[in-house]
């Protein structure tokens, strides 16, 4: 089963985060809690571990900002 | 490794060891999957994470059963994980999902589930404390040796609640653990920010027990300090407080790290955290191979991913659901429209004595203490001198404990019938003077009113508060006349009901006492000794939600409660003299409210006044005229309206007092102005 990776509500005042980078390219294979993308919000700037183990395929672009919720990417197990 | 089960370096039985390490890997695998989840954004909910302080809720597992009670915070998902709360049922609550323990309708923050002994859960810091003492009493009476471990940060040590828990805990010598976990910051705040207290251990010894501060880090150390404690508290001795040393490594909500230390101190603290440092001793001591950790942390895994999965896979909790749970009968909701026609109460043909309305509440008191065990009375000066209204003459000399005078602490009177009645048991508790709501509002409102609906109908509570309203007869001030009803009937959960005849006062106060919800007994000053009449003996009541026509009319309906009864009788009387007819009807139950008797009245007069002792503005007088207007629009002959205190604190003077408040004189007049 993949797992969807969306903009995440990390704290309560959150509504929208920043994509700032992707940590890994387009189609790599991440591990579970390997750092994935950074995500900058009016708090922090913070990278986002991977919630799965598997191929990583991108859906949005880095340096754009996303409603939270929105996906950006998902992960497929090998 | 040899036979012996004991490490030679450890003071501590290896299987015990072992099995706190995997009570730690399920509370970090939660943590774990929940920020995950969290962080991918598949979950939406405010999560408090307790990362850093599994060790504390892991070392006491193995010396407490489902049998002995806990009441945490919103932080303490390690604690439920601990004490037993099924993860399928945890992970679908706080998803909000049906299948969750309390049908998600508390969530993460308002976990019940009376299975495994994790009572309440409040989102409302330090509140637990005085309820935790209800569980305590309910088990002290009941005579069994369970423990109630009441769990709270180091920011709650702040709050008057638990300053008022814990005094009452003492006095009462209740088996209670006051659990501070103390993780070095109060939400966002450092404790020296916060207190000048230089630990809160010692603060134990201002209230007459033991404060002990142990590690909370260090399982063998934290384990067998708890299981000292947690015999001695079995035994009877009383409560003891725990400051347990952790360090919260998480921010206040949310995810991601904690604000209060530096990079470095960070990185330290996260690798001296008690689930790999745990994980570490047991590698080197030889107690457990890395296969073995291994296979409890992938078993825990397994477990938690089972659990999200089913989560996941419940249905989100719909809108069916949203009226059921506040009342045990869902007819009480009060719903625009509806007009739920209940049963009177059948004519009393036994005996009867003569009695002021002080005295039918004692005989109700005492005939509910004959007719339940778990029938207790709480209040200040219940005790020897028989209460300030006179209510508890001799009854604490006939029984004994069940009349429990305590200190001049709302939150804590309260705190302990909400925990007692949370057992099964009926406690009734007087809270002085109508007004004093406020001081314990939190108890009520938050607490008694909201834990059926929060728990998902898991747990209820059937307690009684009395209280008395001494508006009308002058001499009390703004602090002790007001008539607070209002306050409460905004809060869902709560039945009020309202007298103004010594017999309708017993057979209310009976009907509250056995029913299964938190219900609210007003008392009007002005009534408690003026009036006497023939009383119903023994097990008398009258049922709830039933209002009473006192006088028959056909111009106009007085609807009204309490002591302005008496003055609606006074201003009809007046009336009828000038040939105006008005019909009273006196509520008695202000919820459920007897819409259907109302309306039935005004479709006769069609006309209607509500006349309260409360403010008029925002009272319930607004909320029963508006409901005649709609529902009866086209049969009224004038609006419907309503008359209370004007908007003022009520004054000490007696020439303000008497002005302010709907009497007699101002009644009819209104009425004759309605008439026009």
């Amino acid at each position: 089963m993949s797992t969807s990776l969306t903009i995440p509500k990390l704290q309560m005042s959150t509504t929208e985060g920043t994509l700032a980078e992707w940590l890994v390219d387009d189609g790599a294979v991440v591990e579970e809690g390997q750092p994935i993308y950074s995500l900058e919000t009016d708090k922090s700037v913070q990278d986002i571990e991977s919630p799965a183990a598997g191929k990583l395929t991108q859906k949005a672009e880095a340096g754009e900002t996303y409603d939270v919720g929105t996906e950006i990417g998902i992960i497929t197990p090998e | 490794m040899a036979a012996d089960s004991k490490s030679q370096a450890l003071d501590i039985d290896h299987d015990t060891l072992r099995e706190i390490y995997r009570q730690m890997s399920r509370i970090h695998e939660v943590d774990k999957a929940i920020q995950a989840g969290l962080s991918s954004g598949k979950f939406q909910f405010t999560y408090w994470p307790m990362t850093g302080q599994e060790c504390i809720p892991a070392s006491i597992a193995p010396l407490v059963t489902s049998d002995d009670h806990m009441v945490t915070i919103y932080r303490g998902i390690h604690d439920q994980v601990a004490k037993g709360v099924p993860l399928k049922g945890l992970f679908a609550e706080a998803l909000g999902r049906v299948d969750g323990v309390n049908k998600g309708k508390g969530g993460s923050p308002h976990i019940s589930d009376p299975n495994s002994g994790s009572m309440l859960t409040t989102a409302i810091v330090g509140a637990g404390a005085p309820i935790a003492n209800g569980l305590a009493l309910s088990d002290m009476m009941r005579g069994t040796d369970k423990v109630t471990i009441v769990n709270f940060g180091d920011g709650a040590t702040s709050i008057g609640a638990v300053h008022e828990a814990m005094n009452l805990a003492g006095v009462w010598k209740l088996p209670v653990i006051f659990m501070c976990q103390n993780n070095q910051m109060g939400e966002y705040t450092h404790i020296p920010d916060y207190t000048a207290s230089k630990d809160f251990a010692s603060r134990a010894e201002g209230y007459g027990f033991k404060g002990v501060k142990l590690d909370g880090n260090d399982p063998v150390a934290f384990h067998n300090g708890m299981k000292g404690i947690i015999d001695e508290v079995r035994g009877g001795n009383g409560p003891i407080f725990v400051e347990a040393l952790t360090c919260r490594l998480g921010p206040h909500a949310g995810v991601g790290d904690t604000n209060h230390l530096s990079k470095e101190d960070l990185a330290a603290a996260k690798a001296a955290a008690p689930v790999p440092s745990t994980r570490a001793l047991l590698l080197e001591q030889g107690i457990c191979t890395e296969e073995e950790l291994t296979a409890i942390d992938e078993a825990a895994r397994a477990e938690v991913a089972e659990a999200v999965e089913f989560g996941l896979s419940c249905e989100v909790t719909g809108e069916d659901e949203m009226l059921l749970d506040v009342y045990a009968d869902p007819s009480v909701v009060p719903v625009r429209g509806q007009r739920e026609k209940r049963a009177e109460e059948a004519p009393h043909t036994g005996e009867t004595r003569e009695m002021a309305m002080f005295q039918a509440i004692q005989d109700a008191q005492e005939t509910a203490l004959e007719l339940d065990e778990n029938v207790i009375f709480l209040g200040e000066d219940i005790g020897e001198s028989g209460g300030v209204f006179r209510c508890f003459q001799g009854m604490q000399e006939k029984w004994g404990e069940r009349i429990r005078p305590t200190p001049i602490a709302e939150q804590a009177i309260i705190g302990a019938a909400t925990g007692s009645a949370l057992m099964g048991m009926r406690p009734v508790a007087e809270i002085m003077f109508s007004d004093f709501m406020g001081v314990c509002l939190d108890q009520v409102t938050n607490h008694a009113a909201k834990q059926r609906y929060m728990s998902g109908g898991a747990t209820h509570v059937p307690m009684t508060i009395r209280t008395v309203a001494g508006g009308g007869i002058g001499g009390f001030g703004a602090q002790h006349s007001q008539s607070t009803e209002a306050w409460l009937l905004h809060m869902p959960g709560l039945k009020v009901v309202y007298p103004s005849t010594p017999s309708e006062a017993k057979g209310l106060l009976l009907s509250c006492i056995f029913d299964e919800d938190p219900c609210v007994q007003y008392e009007s000053m002005m009534l408690t000794y003026a009036t006497k009449e023939e009383v119903p003996l023994g097990d008398y009541r009258i049922p709830l939600g039933v209002a009473k026509v006192k006088r028959e009319g056909t111009d106009i309906s007085l609807i009204t409660y309490g002591w302005q009864v008496m003055h609606c009788l006074n201003a009809a009387e007046e009336l009828a003299k000038e040939g105006i007819s008005a019909e009273v009807i006196d509520l008695r139950t202000l919820l459920p409210l007897d819409y259907e008797r109302v309306l039935s009245s005004v479709e006769k007069t069609g006309r209607a006044l509500v006349v309260h002792a409360a403010t008029e503005f925002c009272g319930l007088g607004s909320e029963i005229a508006a409901t005649i207007n709609e529902e009866l629009f086209g049969k009224l002959k004038a609006p419907a309206s309503r008359f209370g205190a004007a908007y003022a604190p009520i004054a000490y003077s007696k020439l303000i007092e008497t002005a302010q408040i709907p009497h007699a004189g101002t009644i009819a007049q209104r009425v004759r102005e309605l008439i026009g």
